[in-house]
């Protein structure tokens, strides 16, 4: 009886099988986040590692899954058989299992090596990523003064950025550029490394655990809080990664996303130049200048910095270029054109790049973004969803004071509008 | 068994009077109904429970699963919202692991480990009636949660002044079910009534609390098992005779009583930072976050050991029974269940790859999982062994054997992959890690439990389950499995991380998330008929023979159901697989008889263990009252307390009680009738 039903489970199995690999294409491999599309040496080290524990995986899994479905079928019970039982005691073949336990250890082998020496290039930014100290590192193995040399090379060649991870949105810093707190420059949530420079990546944490995780570029590190954590990456590619943090992290973990964009070195320090310019002065009676005006007065530049405008806040975003980022409330809305993405789906080469902040869905996200959040009961006066559950403004409105349940702002369908024109103006 | 208790030992139980215990109180004297379940301390019974209670929470943890595949089967889905999706996979992995597997590995426990040694009852008899008390108050307390979750969100709790009070409104746990500190502990500075700031509300309370409770219960039964193992095997039942379940039990026991003092510690503090004020894992006061992650995993791994080892003893009964052969390499099947045991507290450290070890850790601990797939290995290749040259009968539990070793063969591949810690650190917190636990921990011990229940069903209640409806419910699990886990590995790879509310289209995971809910309902339909399927046979079944399946334990040497006494007489063993050498080979089993003319000395019934585990459960909802504010709830937990010492001190001066109970005259007790079953084979 069984056999019956289990030819005809397995006729019906094979073409569901085949007709759910007949979806499978190349692009599956490349899309947004996946790990199988290494664009930096991090990353594809990690995979290189990774397929050989595939290959080593479907080696054995053809041979024990081969020899246990010719043992099940061949040794099935047949009516033939000699109806006395089976008496002997095995005790197994002492041969055999020294035999199976060995080849066992040597295919573990086989993925060890790799993995250690692996584990060691992830670590730190190594030797060969840091072009001109090929000889330092040949003099650190000798003597202290190469140690110096190395260090000095690896200063000057490798950009350093500090990560802060918060709930739930990540802060980016270049202590070397001054893009800092401190200089009231900082980046959140999308952050610009130049194309083929090393770059040491120094995590930090001022709540929960969080991790960083660009999976086309590096697999992920935590931000631990009350640790030192680091990585390094490399991207060998211009584009824009899409990054998201990979540790629960509380209510709004599924919304805690970031951007990486890759660029020419020269893009990366126009960038840099454009990042530690103040804010646009919006022009006088205009919208923008009522949204300047609400931002003190509902309390936002308490927490938020605006570089030339708002200096006070320090918990927040800073929103000194908000309109020149892609996307808003921790990479969770889309500042892009739609339209413009939605083509770019399916295509196996990245050059999502190329999609520009579309002013119209920025002011929209904005409005959404400010009406929505925890900060307001909605243009309306009722209550809306929130776009990150549980988010943070709602706390820190007024006081900035975590825990404080003081009274929600609100405002006016036309306060959002002259608020998101306001940020409209901050490119 | 103690022949020098004071009470008069009486004839037949049926004449027996309500004892009196030293204390002048009468113990419980009922053979059936409800007070007889309160406060048996018949291992067979209590075993009955425990199953009974681990299905009843398997079923909990399925609705929290097919809500929370619900939730994902579209992106940008708002059918729960963030929290509710947050409480409920901590939930379903909290239920799934300590209320579902654990205590179904523990009904198996209770119910064979006696049987299959030769013993009447465990070495103490009235501490697993408290263990399975305690495990109740336990999964009570954890569930409790969703009581007060509920009552919040529908607005009952909001007249309360202490409610209005609170900063974090969650009531059920929402941390994950390895709680990482510092989202489950506090931040910033305690203030003069001892309360640090906290990242979540009471529901981690509940959770610590329950774990507790359920540690106390879970470390009772271990130390039981392991006295029952070592003390009370019948003669000639040498430890390389012990059936391979049995052999699992202890390992899993032993393994118990070593991991559980590091969670024991780990909840102790945590609850110390929240409800005192103390810093072991608050960052801002030089605690340490990574603390908890090394207590929670020396722990939380050998906890994966504890789960499977049970369902790898199970399939090593099976493929015997039902190949007609016995088990390729006995001692090796021992030894590597035993290596994996020790093995499993050498790389906890493998959870915590991307924590930032540093890489001579990190190396050390990728070399050691790799090691352990050795002794896994070994065990797969052994029960290839025994299907090599057998005769396979397919059976409902023979077929749900051989998809536990397909599937546990999966879920071991995808962690031989990521035991390499640069492939980990692309896959830690994604989709492939969870369909990597749910291959090992669904797939393989799930359908292990279920093949154990199917096998030994007809010997605990003497009836058979239906086969064909057996069939359907396995085809649909093994089906709807692989359609719910299988896709997650491709959803992992190409970048979905783990416990995330839901996504953006666009990013290439819509349809196989789709794919994965169907399978997750086929899945959840076919548990759900394989229990429908038990509670209808346990009720209405078929009757069925003593030894259905040609067995080989000395269980299926006893009637079905079993006797209270189970066996009249003392087996005497000569060989392994004893009753199958009786049938059918050249050692027969031999009886002594040990309790005399009086007959066979049974241990009393009693109400204690019970209050002691009512304590707990009073206990464990003090707390969360506690936090919560609620006036005057510190002397709820000082009650608690009160009740459960108070258990124990009536429990320890009421005496060991116990009567003689006649068996049958018959020197092989009523096994005749099964002699007469097993050779029409």
């Amino acid at each position: 009886m069984f056999s019956r039903l289990f030819r005809r489970v397995a006729l019906l199995a094979a073409p569901l099988f085949l007709f759910l690999l007949s979806g499978c294409s190349r692009a599956d491999l490349t899309v947004r986040q996946s790990t199988l599309d290494p664009k930096g040496p991090v990353a594809q080290m990690q995979y290189e590692v990774f397929m050989d524990t595939v290959w080593l995986v479907v080696v054995l899994f053809t041979l024990v899954g081969g020899l246990l479905v010719y043992a099940v079928i061949r040794f099935r019970a047949r009516p033939t058989d000699d109806p006395k039982p089976i008496v002997e005691e095995g005790h197994g073949n002492p041969l055999i299992e020294i035999g199976l336990i060995t080849a066992s250890i040597g295919a573990l082998v086989f993925i060890a090596i790799p993995t250690l020496s692996a584990i060691w290039y992830d670590n730190d930014v190594p030797a060969e990523a840091v072009p001109t100290s090929k000889l330092s590192a040949w003099y650190q193995r000798i003597g202290a003064d190469g140690k110096e040399n190395y260090a000095k090379a690896v200063e000057e060649q490798v950009l350093e950025i500090d990560v802060i991870g918060k709930q739930w949105w990540f802060r980016f810093e270049y202590p070397q550029l001054g893009l800092t707190s401190d200089a009231k420059h900082t980046v959140p949530n999308e952050f610009v490394i130049p194309k083929g420079k090393a770059v040491r990546i120094n995590l930090r944490s001022e709540d929960v655990i969080h991790s960083f995780w660009v999976p086309k570029i590096a697999g992920k590190v935590d931000l631990m809080p009350g640790r030192k954590n680091y990585m390094w990456i490399q991207a060998n590619e211009t584009g824009h990664y899409y990054g998201q943090c990979a540790e629960f992290c509380g209510d709004s973990h599924a919304y805690m996303l970031f951007r990486c964009e890759v660029v020419e070195p020269e893009a990366f320090a126009a960038w840099v130049k454009a990042q530690k310019a103040p804010a646009n002065e919006p022009a006088a009676g205009s919208k923008a200048a009522k949204g300047k005006e609400l931002f003190a007065a509902k309390t936002c530049a308490m927490c938020h910095n605006i570089t030339g405008h708002f200096g006070a806040g320090m918990f927040a975003p800073d929103l000194t270029h908000v309109a020149s980022r892609k996307s808003l409330a921790g990479a969770w809305l889309d500042n892009r054109d739609p339209k413009a993405q939605g083509a770019l789906e399916k295509q196996t080469k990245n050059t999502e790049a190329s999609v520009a902040v579309d002013p119209a869905t920025l002011k929209a996200n904005l409005v959404k973004w400010i009406g929505s959040s925890g900060t307001s009961h909605g243009a309306d006066g009722k209550p809306t969803k929130d776009v990150k559950p549980g988010n943070r403004m709602h706390y820190y409105a007024m006081f900035g004071v975590a825990g404080l349940n003081v009274s929600k702002q609100q405002f006016t369908t036309e306060e959002l509008d002259c608020l998101a024109e306001y940020l409209l103006t901050l490119k | 068994m103690s022949h020098d208790s004071h009470h008069a030992p009486v004839a037949d139980k049926m004449e027996l009077a309500p004892e009196r215990s030293d204390l002048g109180l009468f113990r419980p004297d009922r053979t059936r109904g409800l007070f007889d379940w309160l406060t048996t301390v018949d291992h067979k019974k209590l075993g009955i429970m425990y199953g009974a209670f681990a299905m009843f929470f398997f079923l909990v943890g399925g609705v929290e699963a097919l809500a929370i595949r619900t939730q994902l089967a579209r992106p940008d889905n708002d059918f729960i919202t963030a929290r509710m999706y947050n409480q409920l996979f901590t939930m379903h992995g909290t239920t799934m692991i300590f209320l579902g597997v654990m205590p179904l590995s523990a009904a198996f426990f209770n119910f064979l480990v006696p049987l299959q040694i030769g013993a009447r009852d465990v070495a103490f008899p009235r501490l697993n009636a408290f263990s399975l008390w305690t495990f109740v108050a336990g999964a009570l307390v954890l569930n409790g949660s969703w009581l007060f979750e509920f009552a919040h969100l529908a607005g009952w709790l909001d007249g309360f002044a202490w409610h209005q009070a609170l900063t974090y409104t969650d009531f059920a746990p929402a941390n994950g079910w390895f709680s990482y500190a510092p989202l489950s502990g506090t931040f910033g500075q305690a203030n003069a009534a001892l309360q640090a700031p906290r990242f979540t509300g009471v529901g981690t309370d509940f959770w610590i609390i329950g774990i507790q409770v359920l540690g106390v219960a879970s470390l009772a039964a271990s130390f039981n098992f392991i006295c029952t193992i070592v003390n009370m095997r019948a003669k000639g039942m040498t430890m390389m005779r012990l059936p391979v379940f049995t052999w699992m039990t202890l390992v899993t026991s032993i393994l118990i009583i070593l991991a559980f003092p590091a969670i024991t510690v780990a909840l102790i503090e945590l609850m110390f930072d929240r409800q005192f004020g103390a810093n072991f894992f608050n960052p801002s006061a030089g605690g340490q976050p990574v603390l908890w992650q090394h207590l929670f995993w020396i722990f939380g791994h050998p906890e994966v050991y504890i789960l499977v080892l049970p369902a790898m003893g199970i399939v090593s009964e099976i493929l015997p029974t039902f190949t007609g052969k016995s088990l390729f390499g006995y001692p090796i099947i021992v030894f590597s269940g035993a290596v994996i045991g020790f093995l499993g507290f050498a790389v906890w450290s493998h959870h915590m790859f991307t924590t930032g070890l540093g890489p001579v850790p990190t190396a050390a601990f990728s070399l050691l999982t790799m090691a352990i797939a050795v002794p896994t290995g070994v065990k797969i290749f052994n029960w290839l062994g025994t299907i090599w040259g057998g005769r396979i009968r397919f059976t409902p539990p023979m077929v749900l054997a051989l998809g536990f070793i397909w599937m546990f063969m999966c879920g071991g591949f995808s962690g031989v992959m990521h035991s390499s810690a640069p492939a980990d650190a692309q896959q830690q917190d994604t989709y492939f890690i969870v369909a990597h636990f749910h291959y090992v921990l669904l797939g393989g011990v799930l359908l292990g439990l279920m093949a154990g229940l199917y096998f030994w069903f007809p010997k605990i209640f003497g009836r058979m389950p239906n086969a064909g409806v057996a069939y359907l419910a396995s085809g649909m699990v093994i089906l709807g499995f692989n359609l719910a886990f299988g896709p997650m590995h491709y959803l992992g790879l190409s970048g979905m991380a783990r416990r995330t509310h839901t996504y953006h289209a666009g990013n290439g995971w819509e349809t196989w998330n789709l794919v994965s809910t169907i399978g997750a309902f086929i899945l959840g339909i076919g548990v759900f008929i394989a229990f429908v399927n038990l509670v209808y046979t346990a009720a209405k079944g078929q009757k069925c023979a003593s030894d259905p399946w040609d067995g080989r334990t000395l269980e299926w040497s006893l009637p079905s159901p079993v006797p209270e006494y189970n066996f009249a007489r003392s087996p005497v063993i000569a060989a392994r697989d004893v009753y199958f050498e009786h049938k059918h080979g050249v050692h027969k089993l031999a009886y002594e008889n040990d309790g005399g003319e009086a007959g066979v000395h049974m241990p009393s019934q009693s109400w204690f263990p019970l209050l002691a585990g009512f304590g707990f459960l009073i206990i464990g909802f003090g707390m969360p009252l506690m936090s919560m504010g609620v006036p005057h709830a510190g002397w709820v937990v000082i009650a608690g307390v009160g009740v459960m010492f108070l258990g124990i001190w009536l429990w320890a001066l009421e005496g060991p009680g116990g009567y003689m109970l006649k068996t049958p005259a018959n020197p092989l007790g009523t096994t005749a009738a099964a002699d007469a079953a097993t050779s029409a084979h």
